[in-house]
């Protein structure tokens, strides 16, 4: 085992203690604030990961989003939230976290035993390294266009849908007010509540 | 290299209708900017419809003249079972959309933004019918279900809607994740293969027949799917979830939703899990087993009838699933023709279900009590719909269902068909139990939502295209039934005229792509069944 | 031809249903006249029918469904030409009887026409699948029949009947399944799957549940129970189509598919179904005994006498399939009398119960001619001499006694049960001081009375004239009856090569005696058919003594002349 051998499995052993450990830490702890910087933490040893494996665009898209974007708005989300409340205590609560934990290593002892059981393909293509981001650009506008191009409609389609769950709508009554035409009264649905909570000012 | 020569080269043409799709989609959304909300709910509806069969005029253009089916250098696949899948889709949300203007405007929500969800949904569901390749099937499911989440959740201010959309995202959320795990399990046992043609190949040249790798990423990857169609045990979403959303949602995700589930079912499971083929038609027969009698038995005591047809679709996917599990030319062919009987009568149903949500403001089995004095062509369609849902002759539904135990039997499922006969006679009970409140109860029997029921008026906006919608409904699943033979040689052809189905028998297609493998795949094929 | 039975009703039906307000008010006319069409295009088609040819006629063939097999195959013989005729005749009264102010008259009589029509079809059809269709679409109609226009309880009778009905149906769709898949062709045609020869446990493995299929829906005792509460809530009308056409359909079908296509296994259940058919007879006819409502009693005796036709069809020689033809018409004329008449008691008194009525022959203020036709009614249903009942339970009881000669006396026993229920009936409901609490009934109108008297006069004529009601079918049972017996006979025979032993199996020799019986045929019914004996026949067959004895003792049906 040469230097650099050494160096990759202690950074191995190390991110991987660290994956591990932060998201034991997201599932067990109780304050959803630590839980949601503990994500954080393993998403960024995910891209340490990465970059063990010669993959820096991939570990820097990683940060990126994860550690950037979606852990942020994780975290702006919980603190909109602000709500505290006490639960009160279950009865037998070990037992329920017992058949959990069970379950949980049953899982993992099957996907464990699957992945030492599994004669993997090792793909035999170099590595990309560095040209990661050349080769899935070409992946990316040859056999992966469409769905690239796909995505891009899925993501117009959640940013209306955002824009669509976020905004303040006018009721039809006040839009009909305005036409001068008359509101249809005889007709109730029941997705319209009798108190409008948005709306009116 | 210029923009023609491009287009030849991906085979662009095939997707020809989700590009009409995408434009309609984009019209309405542009157009909804320019004119502004009061005429765009006016117009809107009208254009998805034309644009949606438009998509079909174009599906059936490729459907008489396609000639080389795959597209994008594999990442899509048009054959005749897409093409037909597709088409179920399409209008799958033709229909709805007919049914769904009025709602949507009464409910006091925007129109054309729910037509564009809409639409992106269809779109989803349309390139997920003939998604060929592991990246283009999971962008494609998501955008799918991400669609689906959105228009459970559209009726904001509704607590019910919303608690189904969160509800429906998160189990959503978690089975494509796990359905996520099971193909990125399949992409490392291929050694890096996504096109779902190379696959099967790859796996047995390196891994030999069997291996609990397959076995497990099957698992996932069923159960991913049982998500989409909804069968037992992963159907814990649907009642809550048909319960609360919009009802012209329920009547899509029930029809279009679940086709394409069932063409992603088709085409995932024969062409990349042949090897395992033994385990998955087992695991099938159990989830068909469990959603056919789970579904009759628990609709049986169901009070609402949002909830009902809830659980008399999970007990129809279980039904349609037979053909999937034999997986014999007629076993393939009976469940296209079932689903396409099963979108008029379905969706029929729904159609009735919002004219008297709108009409009334309730959907309670009770309610409905006598319902023929005041509105006889509502209570015929019903009765109708619902007849043919469980099956009665001459109604559509009978021959779909027969053809469907016929072809189960020949290829000797006799349990699995024995359990369908037995558990259609349960569904019977709870289908002529809602025609028996509209129809048998006297006027004195009446409940009050009926006694209020307002004068009908088909002139109100939005009222005229439900009518259309619901009269479509009406006349095919009266009519198909008797004059099937264009849907028995459609479902037949669409089977036939896939390589995919019919390896043995029908040489592949002169295929434009060098990255295709297919004749390696019918020899490995061949042999796994030899 | 026959298209016209089935889809005049229907289409009359939709025109019903399309019609503009302003017809409305004469809605029962229109429906009278199209049961009117349709019963003298039966009559047309009689006349027309070829008595002399056993097999199908006027027959119609198109294709419909070939992925299915389904193709739409109609033909009548001798066994179904008789049940169309009652059929058509029991619409017709079943809709002349029909309360002329009924509630909702236009879904009423759309739903009777459409049953009929379905009915009719059921008879008619020559594929496998077709029956099967045309026997579940007259479900949902009589369903909404009883559910709408019953008594009391018509909600829970009406699924009681819809759940078992249904049930019958997928008993018998799965029979018929596994009749196809054994076919090469796939094909759901009645003469292919006719002509295939099944070894005998297939044969048993697919007759058994096509037995209890059918069983449910004539019914026989252990799956009766829906048929008494069908009948006691539903109105006159569909009792009588109940009772008079369909259960025939499950006794129809029990010949038409059980015996006409598994004839080895029928034999081997066949003492069986003679057991079950006591049972039926017995059990019916006591229950009828204990009953207090009158419809109730006629229900149960329904239950009984249908046992007579599974006693009959169990034994499957020509004199006892005569039999079973026979009464079924005779049950189908009876107990539609029977239900007619008590439906006039009903809406004139109010009631049903036989506790209650009284004195009912009173001529002044009573009901003397339903009375007197009760008794008539009661009679024939007794078997007593002279009416159609005695000649169908006499052929019945002589063509089963060789065969099963204990069933077949039970089964006697029920016909004194008959007597005594019925005459308690009448003895409490007839008989007796007119109470003053019944004094003063409303009149009677002759659209009360016609049906009543037009069947009495049937079931009085076919009894003194029983030709007119067995010549139809004569050729046809003959010929049924016969291929029972050359399939036997080479069954036997074969076995006989192996085991070298003739005379002493059981089959062989009922069948001997049974065919010995045949000449009693042309006893009963002296002038309708002269029988020729074929040398050709006697000559093509086997030259062992056994075949030569019982072709002796056969009629060959090729030769068959009719000579009326």
């Amino acid at each position: 085992m040469n230097l650099a051998d050494g160096v990759q499995l202690v950074s191995f052993a190390v991110l991987a203690a660290m994956m591990l450990g932060a998201a034991l830490g997201v599932v067990l702890l109780a304050n959803i604030v630590y839980s949601a910087f503990l994500l954080g933490l393993v998403f960024v040893s995910m891209s340490g990961m990465y970059i063990l494996l010669n993959a820096g665009f991939v570990a820097a898209a990683q940060v990126l989003i994860y550690v950037g974007a979606v852990n942020v708005l994780i975290l702006f989300g919980i603190m909109l939230v602000n709500k505290r409340e006490d639960f009160a205590p279950v009865k037998n609560v070990w037992l329920g976290r017992a058949a959990t934990g069970a379950v949980c290593l049953g899982l993992f002892a099957l996907l464990g035993t699957m992945i030492l059981a599994t004669p993997w393909v090792i793909s035999i293509a170099p590595p990309a390294g560095d040209d990661a981001m050349v080769v899935i650009g070409k992946h990316f506008f040859s056999d992966f266009l469409l769905p690239f191009e796909l995505a891009s409609v899925l993501l117009l389609m959640a940013m209306i849908g955002a824009i669509v769950l976020a905004r303040r709508d006018l009721l039809p009554d006040e839009l009909a007010d305005q036409d001068g035409r008359e509101p249809p009264v005889a007709l109730k649905l029941p997705e319209r509540p009798r108190e409008l909570i948005s709306g009116k000012k | 290299m210029d923009f023609a020569n491009l287009a030849a080269q991906l085979n662009t043409g095939v997707i020809l209708p989700e590009g009409i799709v995408l434009v309609t989609l984009m019209v309405v959304l542009v157009g909804d900017l320019i004119t502004g909300r009061a005429s765009s709910s006016r117009w809107s509806p009208y254009v998805g419809i034309a644009g949606l069969l438009a998509a079909i005029v174009a599906l059936y253009f490729q459907w008489t003249t396609t000639t080389n089916p795959i597209s994008f250098l594999g990442a899509f696949n048009g054959d005749a079972l897409s093409i037909v899948f597709r088409g179920i889709v399409a209008l799958s949300c033709a229909i709805t959309l007919l049914i769904t203007a009025r709602y949507v405007e009464q409910s006091g929500t925007a129109l054309p933004e729910f037509i564009v969800i809409l639409l992106t949904a269809t779109l989803g569901g349309m390139f997920l019918s003939g998604a060929n390749e592991l990246v283009m099937i999971f962008v494609s499911l998501e955008t799918l279900s991400i669609s689906s989440y959105l228009l459970t959740g559209y009726m904001k201010r509704d607590p019910r809607s919303n608690e189904a959309s969160l509800k429906y995202l998160l189990i959503g959320a978690a089975s494509s994740a796990i359905f996520l795990y099971g193909v990125s399990l399949v992409y490392g046992l291929s050694g890096g293969e996504t096109r779902l043609s190379a696959i099967t190949t790859s796996i047995v040249a390196n891994n030999g027949e069997q291996s609990l790798g397959v076995v497990v990423a099957l698992v996932f990857v069923i159960a991913g799917i049982a998500f989409k169609i909804a069968a037992v045990p992963f159907h814990q979403w649907t009642p809550d979830v048909y319960e609360g959303s919009p009802t012209p949602v329920v009547a899509f995700l029930s029809v279009g939703s679940k086709a394409a589930g069932f063409a992603l079912a088709v085409r995932l499971l024969v062409s990349a899990f042949p090897m395992v083929s033994e385990q998955w038609r087992f695991v099938l027969t159990a989830l068909a087993i469990l959603s056919m009698v789970l579904g009759n038995v628990v609709a049986l005591a169901q009070t609402s009838m949002k909830r009902m047809l809830a659980y008399s679709s999970i007990a129809q996917a279980g039904f349609v699933m037979i053909g999937l599990i034999i997986g014999t030319d007629a076993g393939y062919a009976s469940m296209v023709f079932y689903l396409l009987v099963y979108l008029f009568m379905n969706l029929g149903g729904f159609a009735c279900v919002i004219l008297f949500t709108l009409r009334t403001g309730t959907d309670e089995i009770t309610e409905y009590s006598g319902l023929y004095q005041k509105d006889p062509l509502l209570t015929l369609c019903l009765s109708i719909c619902l007849l043919s849902l469980g099956g009665i002759p001459p109604l559509a539904g009978f021959f779909a269902k027969i053809y469907l135990f016929w072809a189960g039997w020949q290829s000797g499922a006799y349990t699995l068909v024995l359990l369908g006969l037995v558990t259609s006679v349960i569904s019977i009970y709870y289908y002529i139990r809602v025609v028996k409140m509209m129809v048998v109860k006297e006027p004195e029997e009446m409940s009050d939502a009926v006694k209020n029921y307002p004068e009908i008026d088909w002139k109100l906006p939005g009222m005229r295209p439900l009518q259309v919608g619901l009269v479509v409904c009406l006349v095919a699943t009266s009519l198909a039934g008797i004059l099937s033979n264009p849907l028995f040689t459609l479902a037949n052809n669409s089977v036939l005229r896939t390589p995919l189905l019919t390896p043995a028998t029908i040489a592949p297609p002169a295929s434009g792509t060098a990255l295709l493998d297919q004749p390696s795949i019918h020899s490995s094929n061949s042999t796994l069944g030899g | 031809m026959l298209s016209a039975l089935i889809w005049v009703p229907v289409l009359g039906a939709v025109f019903i249903a399309l019609l503009p307000e302003s017809l409305v008010a004469r809605t029962r006319q229109i429906a009278l006249a199209i049961a009117s069409a349709v019963g003298i295009w039966t009559i047309i088609l009689a006349s027309q029918f070829d008595v002399g040819i056993p097999g199908l006629q006027f027959q119609e063939s198109l294709p419909w469904i070939e992925s299915l097999g389904l193709t739409y195959q109609l033909g009548i013989d001798g066994l179904s030409m008789p049940l169309i005729l009652i059929n058509s005749l029991l619409v017709w009264i079943a809709i002349y009887a029909s309360d002329p102010n009924i509630n909702r008259p236009r879904l009423y009589y759309v739903l009777m026409l459409v049953l009929g029509g379905a009915v009719a079809g059921a008879f008619v059809a020559q594929n496998l699948l077709l029956f099967f269709l045309f026997y579940e679409v007259e479900l949902i109609p009589l369903y909404l029949v009883i559910a709408i226009w019953g008594g009391a309880r018509r909600g829970y009778a009406a699924t009681k009947f819809l759940i078992y009905t249904a049930a019958s149906g997928v008993l018998i769709l799965a029979a018929f399944f596994g009749l196809a898949i054994i076919s090469e062709t796939n094909s759901f045609d009645y003469d292919v799957v006719q002509s295939q020869v099944l070894p005998l446990t297939t044969q048993l493995l697919l007759l058994i549940p096509l037995v209890v299929g059918f069983g449910i829906k004539i019914p026989v005792v252990p799956f009766h129970t829906w048929l008494p509460d069908a009948h006691v809530e539903a109105p006159t009308p569909a009792s009588v189509l109940l009772a008079g056409v369909l259960l025939k359909l499950g006794t129809y079908g029990l010949l038409r598919f059980g015996l006409g296509l598994f004839p080895e296994a029928w034999t081997e259940i066949a003492p069986w179904l003679a057991w079950i058919a006591v049972l039926s007879v017995l059990y019916g006819s006591f229950a009828a005994i204990a009953q207090t409502d009158m419809k109730k009693i006629v229900a149960y005796s329904s239950v009984g006498h249908m046992g007579y036709i599974i006693l009959a069809s169990a034994v499957a020689t020509p004199l006892s399939l005569t039999g079973t033809v026979a009464q079924m018409i005779s049950h189908g004329l009876i107990s539609a009398l029977l239900f007619l008449l008590v439906g006039v008691v009903y809406s004139k008194t109010g009631t049903r119960d036989i506790n209650v009525l009284r004195g009912l022959l009173n001529p002044e203020r009573g009901l003397p001619l339903i009375g007197s036709l009760m008794v008539v009614g009661a009679m024939a249903s007794a078997g007593i001499p002279g009416m159609v009942g005695f000649v169908a339970e006499f052929i019945v009881y002589r063509g089963s006694l060789p065969a099963f000669p204990l069933q077949t006396l039970l089964c006697m026993v029920g016909t004194g049960l008959t007597a005594v229920y019925f005459l308690i009936l009448i003895n409490r409901v007839f008989f007796g001081r007119l109470p003053e609490s019944l004094a003063n009934l409303p009149r009677i109108r002759w659209q009360d009375r016609l049906p009543s008297i037009i069947v009495t006069v049937l079931v009085i004529v076919l009894g003194i004239q029983p030709s007119w009601m067995l010549r139809w079918s004569n050729v046809t049972i003959q010929a049924m009856g016969m291929e029972e017996v050359n399939r036997l006979v080479q069954v036997e025979s074969e076995s006989t090569r192996l085991a070298e032993t003739v005379g002493d199996s059981e089959s062989v020799r009922r069948l001997v005696e049974s065919t010995e019986t045949v000449p009693l045929t042309s006893m009963t019914n002296p002038n309708s058919i002269a029988f020729t004996p074929g040398k050709e026949a006697a000559s093509d067959k086997s030259t062992e003594p056994l075949g030569d004895r019982l072709i002796d003792n056969s009629l060959p049906h090729s030769k068959l002349k009719p000579n009326i």
